[in-house]
């Protein structure tokens, strides 16, 4: 007997018709122009181009950093676009984990104290607030350096936080911005199989920017390659899975 | 987000830039201190000036005429001695026994003050001899007296000299203050050579021998001294607190007082016009209530009689008038002082907003709301305000306690007693706090408001 079976696709984040503009002297122009395109639950989607050509833009519209366009973006049949601040500040706290290319953290603020904030912003009790961002800290294996300041970090443990800290408050979907965009290729490489882990390991989806056209097909379900604000290709890729790959040391996560 | 969790992110702000908020904070702290202390200032001296009045029994005692003397009549150019007939009200013994049997009163007395000399140990002054019965030695200022004692008759052949009268006579007793002996050049003598001692009192008296001389045209009159010798009971301290019956003189028994020879002027000039049965015995009794709270009763009751009242105590109203416009205006210093300090604040939390604009624009991003944000700069200026405040009452109270030194130094020649010029008190310690926190939290509005709405991706963009 055959059976067929039909895997329901849950579409997280639903792009249509998004375009941005801003005027230079009298002429107007596409920072984006007419995007759309879904993201499904527990998908890795790379958005790849050159410098300039809206990538990250349209992340930043992804996190609800930006409202200022037209389109929209629904998450939960919701346009991201028409939320009030308050609405946008809950999205960003309990939805979305944001990586920057710069790392963001607090220089004032130990590994630990930034890996807290998010969980001080989104209320999680405060007895449990310390183990929960110790445990992530661990996970990242960056437990002996939790009560160091940025500074006195490398590179690839700056950012290693920065992923803990988005990763605090169990987020559904990752934006990542050039991630890799400050390492050198060794630690990219490790970030990059960090992120790809917790994409097929703990279904987390995850929206990437990226220059590196090669890592976006080698690891990502789909890849959105963009030009002048326009999407000109969309790639489906059969991403190559590193997991099981024991040649390398890989770390052992419980979100 | 807790409480506890705001105020660490805020300290962890404060401490960020140490100097800064160490500035702003003494910034507040001046504010604070000026604005506690110069309540302080207006409370302790309207508290000082009621309190003396108190103890002077200002509010107590009251002089009582069958004349208005009160000095409106002075001002609209009406001759106090000459009142209108129909206003006068003659002061006799049966007016001391009516108002005796008051039931707010506790001690009537005719005001009899006789003019005379004085001389003591080869010196010799001009002053006035002033009736007061033994009984007023439960009353001040002669309930405290340190140096001898009062009399226990009305008849005792003593007096009780003031310690003015002691020092117009060029004389101080070993313990006073050394400034204003060398300072008055006073000699000092012991306590034995006056208490006990013999007091000449020089009055003048008709010189029968001498009455040709009104009828001749000498501008001699018939007048003569007498010389009473009466002993020095005891000295009591009064000062410009004190009401006139009491400022200073002599003090003597009423039936010693009638026994001293002296032209009654009063008895010349009733008997020139023929009004003494106008006028009465008295110029003016003395009246002395049981309590301060019964002078405005007594005094209506005796105004009803017909009789002038004039007494410090209805001008209480007017005298806490004069000090709730002090208060205000010293109140009004310390404010404006904190005002000012507030700039410092709001300089601060600018700042502040400058150098952590980043860093809001990464919590924002991490989600934190506009209240969140908002929460850390009032705590941030709640903190300020609080240690400031805190700062401001110690430091306020510390100068206070030193410049109520340095007043009482130079001063305590003037007044007797150590004078509390600054009072604190409990709710000057806490209105000066929250009101230094309530200001503080206002100065933060503006600049919380403008953090709250920092755009993120702004803020990101700018390294």
């Amino acid at each position: 007997m055959k059976h067929n079976f039909v895997i329901k696709k849950l579409t997280l984040l639903k792009i249509q018709n998004l375009s941005k503009t801003y005027k230079k002297g009298d002429n107007k122009i596409y920072a984006l122009r007419d995007i759309s395109f879904d993201v499904e639950k527990g998908e890795y989607v790379s958005i790849v181009g050159k410098s300039g050509s809206g990538k990250s833009t349209l992340l930043n519209l992804l996190g609800g950093m930006d409202t200022n366009a037209e389109g929209a973006v629904y998450y939960d049949n919701r346009n991201l676009l028409e939320m009030k601040e308050r609405e946008l500040s809950n999205y960003r706290k309990s939805v979305i984990g944001m990586i920057f290319q710069s790392f963001n953290l607090i220089p004032s603020h130990t590994a630990l104290d930034n890996v807290m904030l998010p969980l001080i912003f989104s209320s999680f009790p405060r007895a449990l607030r310390r183990t929960r961002a110790c445990e992530l800290l661990y996970n990242m294996g960056l437990y002996n350096r939790a009560l160091h300041y940025p500074s006195e970090l490398s590179g690839g443990e700056a950012q290693r936080v920065a992923i803990a800290r988005a990763l605090a408050n169990k987020p559904q979907i990752i934006l990542a911005d050039e991630p890799t965009g400050n390492l050198d290729t060794a630690t990219s490489r490790e970030i990059i199989d960090l992120l790809q882990m917790f994409n097929r390991k703990h279904q987390i989806t995850i929206v990437m920017v990226t220059h590196d056209k090669e890592t976006a097909n080698r690891v990502s379900d789909k890849t959105i390659l963009l030009s002048d604000g326009e999407i000109i290709k969309t790639t489906i890729n059969k991403p190559v899975y590193n997991l099981d790959d024991s040649s390398t040391q890989k770390p052992q996560f419980n979100l | 987000m807790t409480i506890s969790d705001i105020l660490s992110i805020s300290f962890n702000n404060l401490r960020r830039n140490i100097f800064r908020s160490i500035l702003t904070i003494l910034g507040v702290a001046v504010g604070v201190g000026a604005l506690s202390t110069m309540i302080s200032l207006g409370r302790g001296v309207s508290m000082n000036i009621a309190k003396q009045m108190e103890t002077n029994d200002l509010f107590t005692g009251m002089t009582v005429s069958g004349r208005d003397l009160d000095m409106d009549h002075v001002n609209s150019r009406r001759s106090i001695l000459s009142p209108k007939d129909e206003e006068i009200v003659p002061l006799t013994d049966s007016t001391i026994a009516d108002l005796k049997r008051m039931p707010e009163v506790a001690m009537v007395f005719p005001e009899i003050i006789k003019p005379a000399s004085i001389q003591f140990r080869g010196k010799k002054i001009n002053t006035n001899l002033k009736a007061v019965p033994c009984e007023m030695g439960v009353f001040h200022p002669f309930d405290n007296i340190k140096i001898g004692t009062f009399y226990k008759t009305d008849s005792d052949p003593c007096v009780i000299i003031s310690k003015n009268v002691l020092h117009q006579l060029g004389f101080a007793l070993p313990n006073e203050d050394i400034e204003h002996i060398s300072e008055h050049s006073l000699t000092v003598i012991p306590v034995d050579s006056v208490i006990g001692q013999d007091l000449d009192v020089i009055t003048t008296v008709f010189d029968p021998e001498k009455i040709d001389l009104l009828t001749s045209t000498s501008k001699q009159l018939p007048i003569k001294n007498e010389v009473t010798n009466l002993k020095i009971k005891g000295i009591v301290e009064t000062n410009s607190f004190s009401s006139g019956m009491f400022s200073g003189g002599i003090f003597l028994p009423p039936l010693t007082c009638e026994w001293v020879p002296c032209i009654d002027l009063n008895y010349v000039y009733n008997l020139m016009n023929d009004t003494q049965d106008k006028y009465g015995k008295y110029a003016s009794i003395h009246v002395r209530v049981k309590d301060h709270s019964l002078l405005k009763k007594a005094k209506f009751d005796i105004e009803d009689k017909g009789l002038h009242v004039f007494s410090i105590g209805d001008k209480l109203d007017d005298l806490e008038r004069l000090f709730y416009i002090l208060d205000s205006a010293l109140a009004a210093i310390g404010i404006i002082a904190l005002l000012i300090s507030v700039f410092g604040i709001v300089n601060t939390l600018i700042m502040a907003i400058y150098e952590r604009r980043k860093e809001i624009g990464i919590m924002k991003s991490l989600g934190a709301t506009q209240w969140q944000i908002k929460q850390i700069f009032y705590y941030e200026a709640a903190s300020i305000g609080t240690i400031g405040g805190i700062v401001g009452v110690i430091g306020g109270k510390i100068i206070s306690e030193i410049a109520s030194n340095i007043a009482n130094h130079h001063l305590g020649t003037f007044i007797d007693s150590n004078i509390e010029y600054f009072s604190y008190s409990l709710s000057i310690v806490g209105i000066s706090i929250v009101f230094s926190i309530i200001v503080s939290i206002i100065a933060s509005i503006y600049p919380a408001n403008k953090a709250s709405k920092i755009d993120p991706l702004d803020a990101l963009r700018r390294e």
